[in-house]
């Protein structure tokens, strides 16, 4: 099954810059203090993700539909999210304020969740062929 | 509804249900009469089913992308008419064998010397 598809590497790349601006305006407002900023670049970032899930994971699907139940998207999501976070503490760009702690722990509650996806998507698997579901392969 | 409504109305139901997968077989058909074109795929789908069967191009290449990637089949660019080239598609080997298996399992039993009397007989 090809796994890394062009609406994938699409998301990935929007997603990777998304996470880039999110970081960023974290760590400025958390340093000077700016609360009602830092829920505003949440909600923004919420939404930000949303739409590119959407439309990306839309295309993808009419391009070709694999029958992951959305886990590829879920993982490189996991993915990138927290290598830029650890990235971000490791070169130093992060507020007096953060605790690197947080990152590690948001990942292991974040990881338990997508290896229950993981395991849904095995079980899911089981009615696919390539990656496509034995129904939607004919029609 | 006199009859002839309610018989045109019940044939055209029972068509609806009997059409529904029946695209593959058309389309694999058509790849096994020679490589084709989009286009040419439409159209011999069309001709060949006296235009009972009718397929738009999307749909065609959404279903060619579906077969592409379970390996029944696959395309080699050729030289399109005066544009940019063209995907000409074939049955694989594996795709071959599938409709081999599918005809003779599922269409060849209409080919049956009882089946084919009871088709022909008057009722």
């Amino acid at each position: 099954m090809k796994a890394l598809t062009k609406n994938l590497m699409l998301f990935a790349v929007f997603f990777f810059m998304g996470a880039i601006v999110f970081r960023y305006s974290l760590s400025d407002f958390i340093e000077s203090r700016s609360f009602n900023l830092i829920w505003l670049i949440a909600v923004i970032y919420f939404f930000f993700n949303f739409f590119i899930g959407w439309f990306f994971g839309k295309r993808d699907y009419e391009s070709i539909p694999l029958n992951d139940i959305g886990f590829r998207f879920h993982f490189i999501t996991y993915f990138l999210f927290n290598v830029v976070s650890v990235l971000w503490f490791s070169f130093g760009f992060n507020s007096h304020f953060e605790s690197i702690r947080i990152v590690y722990i948001t990942a292991l509650f974040w990881g338990i969740g997508l290896l229950i996806h993981f395991i849904f998507y095995l079980i899911e698997r089981k009615n696919s062929i390539n990656g496509l579901n034995k129904e939607d392969i004919f029609e | 509804m006199n009859e002839s409504n309610q018989l045109s109305e019940l044939l055209s139901a029972w068509e609806e249900t009997y059409k529904k997968g029946q695209l593959t077989l058309w389309i694999f058909l058509s790849l096994k009469d020679g490589k084709k074109y989009v286009d040419e795929i439409k159209s011999f789908v069309e001709e060949q089913s006296n235009y009972t069967m009718t397929c738009e191009s999307q749909s065609l290449y959404r279903n060619l992308r579906k077969y592409q990637h379970v390996g029944v089949v696959d395309f080699e660019s050729g030289e399109g008419n005066k544009g940019p080239e063209r995907k000409y598609y074939y049955l694989t080997k594996l795709g071959q064998m599938l409709l081999n298996s599918f005809i003779e399992r599922n269409i060849n039993l209409f080919f049956n010397e009882r089946i084919r009397n009871l088709i022909n007989k008057e009722v």
